[in-house]
């Protein structure tokens, strides 16, 4: 290992700055590292010294050891007999960490490297030599490494300013006349541009030009150029769209340049937004300018580079805000297309209400027209019952007839399971299946009656003919009552309104409703829990339409439960002033959450073969009743406890609502 | 040995019919009625305690917590009642029910409500006679209620009864 080089002086230590040592790496074998040591220390002098290692193992235990120490360059030579690959070197020198920070200049002496991917993927190389090289330029490309470095990592450091200009440009200038000429400002060049072309053209006037000129001409063939001294020029271009401002900031400092070099019709109409000073210049005499000053070249092509790379660079920036600008749009389209889906839904769920209304308008029709034929039958078939009891009363066995008749009629409903039992105790008894079954089909369980009636086959066929007239008249009056029923719930939904009453007493309502429907409550446990209600405003008949809703369905409800006694609760109060509210609670089975949305809309259901009005009609009526009354009904239900809330105001309904459908 | 016909029906005033309509049929055949599947189904415990065989169901397809389809797909698959015969009387059934009922029950007749009380005697009285033909019973005992001529013709056939 060897050091060599200078040592920073002492005054630049004592100016308090910090001033770390700056070491160039060698990472080379003896003897070559001390050759190239020797060489590239000359080109750092005052800035860095040298430092030798064999290998990268040997790199990585000098970094080590002396951890105080900087590295800015390491220089590693890559020489064909390396067993490993140069990527492996590189990527071992970085896994120091002040190594890592370090550029990299690889002295190579191989024409081809394909160990190189990993360092250049990685930005981890930052020049190539090959060895061996022409005497000096290993220290220039050392120094130039190194200088570069400072102004990147130690743009404070005293070194670097005395290297570096402010603008972080090498104080050296880059000899080649073109990359000067670009290190220089779009003005600087273009007013050297200007002095190279006067000096063979002679003076050439200034064109003083107010905002708003246009300077070339969209789709017009372009033989001359502006050089604008002053002001701002805008390139727009004619679009299907409008004029579109493709360059403003992008615009270069000669216009027309590019249109010229191409030889084409413009392609852009070039137009001063400000007050412009130009030089016009015709492609003659610039032609003769560049023929006679060959060092105009360089300026034309710094120029045009610029120009070139600002418009590039403003194309990449379109590229990239149109590509920001689809996704805005994909995400908006996004957002429209579900909004449509939605509105799409809606739609549908339209027309279904539509539907379902249509077919509740269609059943009230229905139910009216077959309200009068319900209600003939209905009562001719309660004539009918009347008139045979006067007629069997007539009858020589009068007594027996009615007695049987009416037996039968109002005979209670039974299980079939009850019923097979008495038949059977009557087989029993009689020793005859048949006859027994004759006289049980008649109503007769009795045995010695039986026995009785056996032994008389006239009076047995008068008794079989009149309990079967018996079982049918009762059967006509179940089945037309049930119509009756089902025809006045239908109508419920095109009621005619009357006029509101005042003053009236809502327990006293609920109370009608529970006596009217005593008989579907027969097992169920009623709760009452009534506060203090004022009295109020209105149409008492169809509030008792909406509790007998309300209890048919909590009735239903319970009706399939099977856990223990069925319990509805009446739980009533005043939440404020103007309202009164009713509760109506089951201890039920609940209502499917799939179908609880949807409760309130009139509708049919097919379940298991049958078409029902029930719950989907019957809720339905109820919110008509409340909307109607100005109130809000609702409903929420889980397992074991549904819960109906209606709250009517105590005003009443507004006053115009219409109840009708 | 009777042969009996099982009615399962929730609604009296419908089962009370179809006994009327089927009352010429009481003198020969046992027919018992059930309002539900358990009692249906102690029915059929009955019937088989008894010694009798259940040679016809008519079912009503919509029955209090359960379907009319359901039972008879389970009476199918119990040996006791698999031979008799299954009548599906409803009045409305859809179809994928219906389609059920075939498939998985081997429904033998759908009768649709309100029925023709001549229509319905004709129907069991050919199903009743299926039933005999099927199973191999002994027609003879029962002649009053079957299609005769054609439960003869197995007699005939049959030298062994």
């Amino acid at each position: 290992m060897t050091e060599m080089g200078h040592r920073m002086g002492e005054d630049g230590r004592g100016r308090g700055h910090r001033m770390d040592d700056l070491f160039v790496l060698v990472v080379a074998p003896e003897p070559l590292a001390a050759t190239i040591a020797e060489e590239t220390a000359r080109g750092l002098i005052g800035i860095a010294d040298v430092a030798c290692a064999a290998d990268v193992v040997e790199a990585a235990a000098l970094v080590t050891a002396h951890p105080e120490r900087v590295v800015p360059l390491v220089l590693i030579t890559a020489f064909a007999e390396s067993p490993e690959s140069t990527d492996a070197r590189i990527a071992l020198l970085d896994a120091q960490a002040v190594l890592s920070r370090a550029s990299v200049l690889l002295l190579t002496d191989r024409a081809l490297h394909d160990d190189l991917s990993l360092s250049v993927d990685r930005d981890r190389l930052h020049a190539v030599m090959t060895s061996p090289w022409s005497p000096g330029i290993l220290a220039w490309h050392a120094r130039a490494q190194t200088v570069r470095w400072l102004s990147s990592h130690r743009p404070a450091d005293p070194r670097t300013r005395a290297l570096v200009a402010a603008d972080g440009r090498p104080v050296t200038q880059p000899e080649s006349d073109l990359l000067r000429l670009l290190e220089l400002d779009t003005h600087e060049v273009t007013t050297q541009l200007l002095a190279g072309i006067e000096r063979v053209l002679g003076p050439r006037p200034r064109l003083l030009l107010p905002a708003g000129t246009r300077l070339i001409h969209e789709g017009i063939d372009v033989d001359a150029v502006l050089v604008v001294l002053r002001g701002r020029v805008a390139l727009d271009h004619a679009s299907a769209a409008g004029d579109l401002r493709l360059h403003h900031d992008s615009t270069g400092s000669v216009v027309g340049l590019l249109s010229l070099a191409q030889q084409q019709r413009a392609f852009f109409t070039a137009r001063a937004t400000t007050e412009v000073e130009v030089v016009h210049l015709s492609f003659e005499q610039l032609d003769r300018a560049l023929a006679v000053e060959a060092s105009l070249g360089a300026a034309m092509a710094a120029v045009s580079i610029r120009a070139l790379a600002k418009r590039l660079r403003r194309a990449d920036q379109l590229q990239v805000e149109k590509t920001q600008l689809n996704h805005a749009l994909e995400r908006e389209r996004r957002q429209l297309s579900e909004a449509l889906h939605q509105l799409e839904q809606a739609r549908l769920d339209l027309v279904e209400q539509a539907r379902y209304a249509t077919l509740g308008e269609m059943a009230a029709g229905i139910a009216h027209e077959l309200n009068n034929p319900v209600a003939a039958m209905l009562r001719a078939t309660t004539y009918v019952g009347e008139d045979l009891e006067r007629v069997l009363a007539s009858h020589p066995q009068g007594r027996l007839a009615s007695e049987i008749f009416a037996a039968e009629r109002d005979r209670a409903p039974r299980s079939t399971r009850e019923e097979r039992a008495a038949r059977r105790r009557l087989e029993a008894a009689l020793g005859d299946v048949g006859l027994a079954q004759r006289l049980f089909d008649a109503g007769i369980e009795d045995p010695d009656r039986a026995r009785t009636l056996a032994a008389d086959p006239p009076s047995l066929d008068l008794v079989e003919a009149v309990a079967g007239i018996g079982s049918a008249v009762r059967n006509l009056e179940l089945a037309s009552r049930r119509m009756c029923e089902l025809v006045t719930s239908l109508r419920a939904y095109a009621r005619p309104k009357g006029e509101p009453v005042a003053g009236i007493d809502l327990h006293a309502g609920l109370e009608d409703t529970l006596r009217l429907m005593a008989h579907r409550l027969r097992d169920v446990e009623i709760e009452r829990n009534y506060g203090d209600l004022p009295r109020i405003r209105c149409h008492p008949g169809e509030l008792e339409q909406l509790w007998t809703n309300l209890l048919v369905n909590a009735c239903d409800a319970l009706g399939e439960g099977a856990d223990g006694r069925g319990r509805i609760a009446l739980i009533t109060d005043a939440p404020d002033a103007a309202h009164v509210r009713v509760q109506i609670r089951d201890n039920g089975r609940g209502i499917d959450p799939q179908v609880l949305p949807r409760v309130f809309e009139p509708r049919f259901t097919t379940k298991q073969g049958a078409v029902r009005y029930g719950l989907g009609l019957g809720l339905a009526i109820a919110r008509r009743i409340v909307d109607a009354h100005g109130g809000k009904i609702e409903l929420n239900s889980r397992p074991g406890c549904t819960r109906v809330t209606v709250t009517l105001p105590v005003a009443g309904p507004p006053d115009e609502e219409d109840i009708e459908t | 040995m009777k042969l009996a016909l099982l009615i399962l029906e929730d609604e009296r005033p419908v089962r009370e019919a179809l006994r009327r309509d089927l009352a010429s049929f009481a003198r020969h055949v046992r027919i018992e009625e059930a309002e539900d599947v358990p009692t249906a189904l102690e029915v059929i415990e009955e019937i088989d305690t008894a010694g009798d065989r259940l040679a016809l169901v008519m079912v009503d397809h919509r029955l209090p917590g359960t379907s009319g389809v359901d039972f008879l797909i389970g009476l199918a698959d119990d040996d006791r009642t698999a031979a008799a015969r299954k009548v599906l009387v409803t009045g409305q059934a859809d179809q994928e029910d219906t389609i059920r009922a075939i498939n998985e029950a081997g429904l033998d007749r759908y009768v649709a409500k309100p029925w023709q009380a001549d229509a319905l005697c004709d129907m069991v009285r050919d199903q009743l006679t299926a039933f005999v033909v099927a199973a191999g019973v002994d027609p003879l005992p029962h002649l009053a209620v079957l299609d005769a001529e054609r439960a003869l013709s197995i007699v005939r056939e049959r030298g062994d009864l």
